[in-house]
């Protein structure tokens, strides 16, 4: 039984070291591989230092390619699980290790970490969302649980563990720019087991989060639009389960 | 500007003079002329250029025959040809920019999926050329 586990990382030198270090400790038995999403510091270097496996893109494609070329990754190196979480240190290693385990014992295909549901005793590094943030997950969450009929808290997050069939699916149809939401609606779409499991996330290490509430408003808008242009998809309705 | 003229502008059928009708043809002679030169300088490639040359050779019929036009425009209803002329061709036009877009996102697509093959292979190198490398290390990390 073999696992990849693989960091999407956009110029996150800062970061990636420790994350690395922290996944090598949690998961001795997964095998590393970084995707470089066309960074012009020293993120690849550090990876490489680091020993970890680099698939550097050649110029910036956004996060959904670079997930998309891990789990490519994985289907044609032969693993049977894999798993991804981010580089900015927000995702502690040890609960990536907890989703694994839910694939491991076939409970799901695909498992999502999720900040919001259940949480326990707040600490003082624990992860505190911002306004615009807490207004985009609650429109995100209300739109992606009408859309499937499942109950969904954490829609945007980085943390996922998969098996062979969600890889399968994921390295050919792959939103490029609204990959965290859209691939959840493909997923339950496609008759894939998707459940959530609560873990405990911090706050980001290095770097600094994308959203302005300006663009909180365009990105909300624009998941809006993917998600009911989603539900008129051809199924492929290939999922052999 | 006199009287008769304004009323002349005004009048519902404008019909083509015979200078305008040599200028629209000759624009869309020379206008084939560039897509043709553009394909023969591999500016262009042949199957973008149908579309632009079907677009020309409209041009110059609609120029051969003004009362073609006239045919159109009443069909559509509209009185006035200049009208009609106006929104067929932004009807086509817009066509036209959907068209590239369509085409757009197939290519940004294959230049995601080629930018993944390329990274992934360097992946598969380093694997190859650093498997010596990458044991040393786990072997120093574990002492």
């Amino acid at each position: 039984m073999r696992t990849l586990v693989f960091i999407p990382a956009w110029n996150e030198e800062g970061s990636l070291p420790a994350v690395i270090a922290g996944v090598r400790e949690s998961l001795p038995e997964a095998n590393l591989l970084v995707i470089d999403d066309g960074s012009t510091d020293a993120t690849a270097a550090q990876a490489r230092e680091a020993g970890a496996l680099v698939a550097s893109l050649p110029f910036n494609q956004g996060l959904g390619a670079a997930l998309q070329t891990g789990y490519l990754h994985a289907l044609r190196e032969g693993y049977d699980f894999c798993a991804h979480l981010d580089a900015d240190g927000q995702h502690p290693p040890a609960e990536v290790a907890r989703l694994l385990e839910e694939v491991y014992e076939d409970r799901a295909d695909l498992v999502i970490g999720s900040r919001y549901r259940d949480p326990g005793p707040v600490e003082s590094d624990d992860y505190k969302p911002t306004l615009s943030r807490r207004i985009g997950t609650g429109v995100f969450r209300f739109f992606l649980t009408l859309a499937t009929r499942q109950r969904f808290t954490d829609t945007t997050s980085g943390m996922r563990a998969a098996n062979r069939r969600v890889m399968a699916l994921f390295s050919e149809r792959y939103s490029p720019d609204f990959a965290e939401i859209e691939s959840l609606q493909l997923a339950v779409r496609e008759g894939l087991r998707v459940e959530e499991v609560p873990v405990r996330m911090l706050e980001r290490a290095g770097g600094t989060s994308f959203l302005t509430p300006v663009r909180s408003a365009f990105f909300i808008f624009k998941g809006m639009i993917v998600l009911l242009v989603g539900q008129f998809r051809p199924r492929e309705a290939k999922a052999e389960r | 500007m006199s009287l008769t003229s304004l009323a002349a502008a005004q009048a519902p059928q404008v019909h083509l003079t015979s200078q305008t009708r040599i200028i629209a043809a000759v624009l869309a002679i020379a206008f084939m002329v560039l897509i043709l030169d553009l394909i023969r300088r591999d500016r262009l490639q042949e199957r973008y250029s149908v579309v632009w040359f079907v677009a020309g050779l409209g041009m110059l019929i609609g120029a051969a025959f003004p009362g073609l036009l006239e045919l159109v425009a009443d069909a559509m209803g509209v009185r006035d040809t200049n009208v009609a002329l106006f929104s067929i061709v932004l009807l086509l036009l817009l066509g036209l920019a959907l068209n590239f877009s369509v085409i757009m996102s197939r290519q940004a697509a294959q230049i995601t999926r080629l930018a993944q093959e390329r990274a992934l292979e360097k992946a598969r190198e380093q694997a190859r050329s650093g498997e010596n490398g990458s044991e040393s290390e786990r072997q120093r990390l574990e002492s």
